[in-house]
């Protein structure tokens, strides 16, 4: 895959978790939701580029002889595996809007908000993003020696947009009040080890899980320093908080520090091979993941919420808030959640074992990924 | 992915609730300052969405016309700033704007108009619900299936193929091995997706079942009895049966007219005996009324309530009166078959042991007669009533329904308020679609109107039955009007109501009213 498409495909797949923390911005903000808003206008390009870039590959690869050689065939086209995963959530996608236009005529939000046609959405956002990280590893696979950097940046940098994928889907649960709650903990082990252990198992170069979760920790961050520049107010009411410019979203979670420790555990640890071997990895990996994020999270989070955490770099202090939600002033900056859903053993040891899971889903991942040819 | 923090403002929404059937545009004629304006609201049929807000004003220069709207428990602080109301090209004197509302409740629509001799704002209330049943058009279903079939076998494809091929080395082919791997993992694909696809049709399912119960405006079913005391028949109107004991109750309801409902009997299958009723509250779950001499039948009830935030709901049941038509009111009936009088008799209590009240509310009446043909009805006393109209009827189109009392010397009869009003009026399709109550001031609800401008003054407390005063106009008139637009097209009865010489007098009517072309 020559550099600017791959250029052209990680820009689709950075687009879609930045276009909906814009969304979710904007809705907090001005309340409007139109099909052609700003943010949607972005979603809709960024998926559009990645299956144009993916339907760019299959025509390319469907050319000679030698193209095809790599691929995978349907019909008379052929195309890398990762590239017919994109076509199919570009398919996805436009069949999730068609349903959503219809479901929103039909329900509107007087249904709930995870309907069938916004799970097909997440699902063909999900689809992209894999594809494109299937194409990125199998890029590192064929790499030679003078692009194996590159190549293995990629694989890590896409690693890093499913990372903020699924904080983005999560974003409710993930807001700092909730940080001390044992729901919290759950879904970030459930979730966030999956991507992190396949690459610090499978990823080349040094430091693969670690360069996700930095680019990860940039891309929020870039939406966290810039959407307050640009006034916006509601348009629709009732306004129980005034906002006069969009509202950032939550500061980026400490996903580097058990990042940092996976990549350590599963690169620099001299693991002895056995037969059980990727159990006890799993295992060793799920425990190390959730007391690192614990231990960072934790205190992070009782920083947020102070007033230090009030300015533009964190923008926390429990002072931002989308417009239409009613919430008195003690609960802007106390943790929810506590007693009912507390963090004690009995939900560690459930968060762990999450964490277990899908940490040995995610290095069968990995071993898979990295020997991906076509 | 989109409105991801709802799930949090979800739990804040409240029930949909919505005052007439199927009638959902809100028609107001009234004062806004120094102008005399007619508005016209067609709420979106789901939210969020856009209500369309029609201002016309019958004054000139007028410069500039605002549109607010702001929710009941949040008041106007809350409230987004004003949007303006454009001109409509190629019309005098008449603004359109969108207001969006992204969630169900009680509403007021402030319409500010400035210019053409000073300014001032009309409150116009609204609910806000979901009023359209969901149903798929058949090309976006057949579009939606092939693109589910498509994205089903591709799914299924890329499976199998991924545990085929992807990590060949580029130019080896499969062998048995990978063959069958690919058939076990395209099996187990199909099968996952068959049970996300089962799960999703689950979930579907569900959502809909708790759109249609919680979100979906309708008219709220209630139990009708009749029992007898003495010689009366009462009518006792409580929750349904199917409403669990801590379920709906009126312990919350504003005046409108100064009466707490406004109740209309309507009997099967001809609508040819019609009432209109204000039953008393006896308790937070009871409502009661004696019943005028109707004839026996199958009667369709519809009552309209207007709660202290502003909401309005329409009750409706069945009730079956004993007896016929010859029975029930025989020294009535007469030769005319017309019958039209308030009955305004006091109140008559049985000294002994009965607190119950054993009146009619002086206010109450009832007609018993065919509809006229034409736009001509007679009434009692040798009066007629003429439906004005100025051609015909079609479906959503603006009109003002119009009509004159002619007394028996064929002059205009000056024509006395009745609540307040110089005329009702209650409008039905033939099918039962559509039911509304009209006012002069047009649909809306006159007791929610008054709520809203106490809050807008900042006056504290909302006293279930000190509100809306019943302010009696003082000029003399010979017609009245409703404004109003037929939502569908199809056969309807109008019954107006006025009062003249002490007497309310219905005109009873049906009209067709065309599709728009």
């Amino acid at each position: 895959m020559a550099a600017w498409t791959a250029g052209l495909m990680f820009l689709a797949a950075a687009g879609i978790p930045l276009s909906l923390l814009w969304d979710f911005s904007w809705e907090s903000t001005v309340g409007v939701d139109r099909f052609w808003a700003p943010a949607h206008t972005a979603n809709y390009l960024a998926v559009a580029l990645a299956g144009l870039v993916a339907l760019r590959i299959a025509v390319h690869s469907t050319r000679t002889a030698a193209t095809r050689a790599g691929t995978l065939r349907l019909g008379g086209l052929h195309a890398p595996l990762g590239a017919w995963v994109c076509l199919w959530g570009a398919l996805a996608f436009p069949t999730a809007v068609v349903f959503d236009r219809w479901w929103q005529s039909a329900y509107g939000l007087g249904a709930g908000i995870w309907h069938p046609p916004q799970i097909l959405k997440a699902v063909s956002f999900f689809a992209i993003l894999t594809g494109a990280w299937l194409l990125a590893w199998k890029g590192q696979n064929e790499a030679p020696p003078g692009a194996a950097a590159r190549a293995a940046v990629a694989v890590a940098g896409i690693g890093g947009l499913i990372l903020a994928m699924i904080t983005v889907v999560m974003l409710p649960s993930l807001y700092p009040n909730r940080q001390h709650s044992a729901s919290f903990y759950k879904i970030l082990c459930a979730t966030c080890p999956l991507v992190l252990v396949a690459l610090a198992a499978a990823g080349r170069r040094r430091w693969p899980a670690t360069v996700a979760a930095l680019v990860y920790t940039a891309l929020v961050c870039v939406m966290v320093w810039l959407l307050p520049l640009f006034p916006a107010k509601p348009q629709t009411g009732p306004i129980y908080n005034a906002l006069d410019h969009l509202m950032p979203p939550p500061f980026p979670l400490l996903l580097v520090v058990p990042a940092l420790a996976l990549d350590g555990l599963l690169r620099w640890w001299n693991w002895p091979a056995h037969r059980g071997r990727a159990w006890l990895q799993a295992g060793v990996a799920g425990l190390v993941f959730f007391v690192a994020f614990l231990l960072a999270q934790w205190l992070f989070a009782e920083f947020l919420l102070t007033p230090d955490a009030d300015n533009r770099f964190f923008a926390g202090g429990g002072r931002h808030w989308p417009f239409f939600l009613k919430i008195d002033e003690a609960s802007r900056s106390i943790f929810w959640e506590t007693r009912a859903d507390e963090l004690n053993f009995s939900s560690s040891v459930a968060a762990v074992g999450l964490a277990m899971l899908s940490a040995r889903v995610g290095l069968w991942l990995g071993h898979w990924m990295s020997r991906v040819r076509r | 992915m989109k409105r991801l923090l709802t799930p949090l403002l979800w739990l804040l929404l409240p029930l949909g609730a919505l005052g007439h059937v199927g009638s959902p545009n809100v028609f107001f004629t009234g004062q806004a300052g120094p102008h005399t304006i007619r508005v016209v609201i067609r709420p979106p049929a789901v939210l969020p969405g856009v209500a369309q807000v029609d201002v016309r004003v019958a004054t000139d220069g007028v410069t500039n016309v605002t549109l607010q709207a702001a929710l009941w428990e949040a008041g106007l602080d809350a409230a987004p700033a004003p949007v303006e109301a454009s001109a409509v090209a190629g019309e005098t004197n008449f603004f359109s704007g969108a207001l969006w509302l992204s969630r169900a409740g009680s509403f007021s629509v402030h319409v500010n108009v400035a210019g053409g001799g000073g300014s001032g704002t009309a409150i116009v209330p609204l609910n806000s619900s979901a009023t359209k049943r969901p149903a798929m058009p058949p090309l976006v279903g057949v579009l939606l299936v092939a693109l589910g079939v498509a994205l089903s076998l591709g799914v299924v494809w890329l499976a199998g193929v991924a545990a085929r091929e992807s990590v060949l080395e580029p130019g080896t082919f499969t062998g048995p091995h990978e063959r069958h791997r690919a058939r076990a993992v395209a099996m187990g694909a199909a099968l996952l997706l068959g049970a996300a696809l089962f799960a999703g049709k689950t979930r579907w399912q569900r959502m809909d079942r708790e759109f249609r119960n919680n979100s979906l405006s309708q008219p709220q079913p209630v139990a009708a009895t009749v029992r007898s005391n003495g010689t009366l028949r009462l009518l006792q109107i409580t929750p349904s049966a199917a409403d669990a004991p801590g379920g709906p109750a009126w312990d919350t309801l504003a005046t409108d007219h100064g009466k707490l409902m406004h109740l209309f009997l309507l009997r099967e299958p001809d609508f040819d005996a019609f009432a209109h009723l204000h039953p008393v509250r006896r308790d937070a779950r009871t409502f009661e009324n004696v019943l005028p001499p109707l004839p026996g039948g199958r009667y369709q009830l519809y009552g309209e309530v207007t709660y202290e935030n502003g909401l309005n709901r329409t009750l409706v049941a069945t009730v079956s009166l004993p007896g016929s038509a010859a029975s029930a009111v025989p020294q009535l009936m007469g030769r005319s078959n017309l019958l039209n009088e308030a009955f305004c008799a006091s109140a008559y209590v049985p000294a002994t042991n009965s607190a119950m009240p054993v009146a009619l509310d002086a206010d109450d009446s009832w007609h018993v007669g065919a509809a006229s043909a034409t736009l001509v009805a007679r009434l009692m006393g040798g009066y007629t009533m003429q439906f004005l109209t100025a051609g015909e009827m079609v479906e959503n189109r603006e009109a003002a329904l119009r009509f004159v009392l002619l007394a028996p010397d064929g002059q205009p009869a000056a024509l006395q308020p009745y609540m307040g009003m110089f005329g009702h009026a209650v409008v039905r399709r033939t099918d039962g679609a559509v039911f509304t109550h009209l006012h002069p001031v047009g649909t809306i609800s006159m007791a929610a109107q008054e709520l809203f401008a106490r809050q807008a003054r900042g006056e504290a407390g909302t006293a279930t039955n000190g509100l809306a005063p019943v302010t009696t106009p003082t000029n003399v008139v010979h017609d009245v009007s409703f404004p109003y637009a037929f939502p569908r097209s199809g056969d309807y009865r109008l019954w107006a109501q006025v009062r003249a010489q002490g007497r309310v007098l219905t005109g009873v009517f049906d009209v067709r009213v065309i599709p728009a072309r």
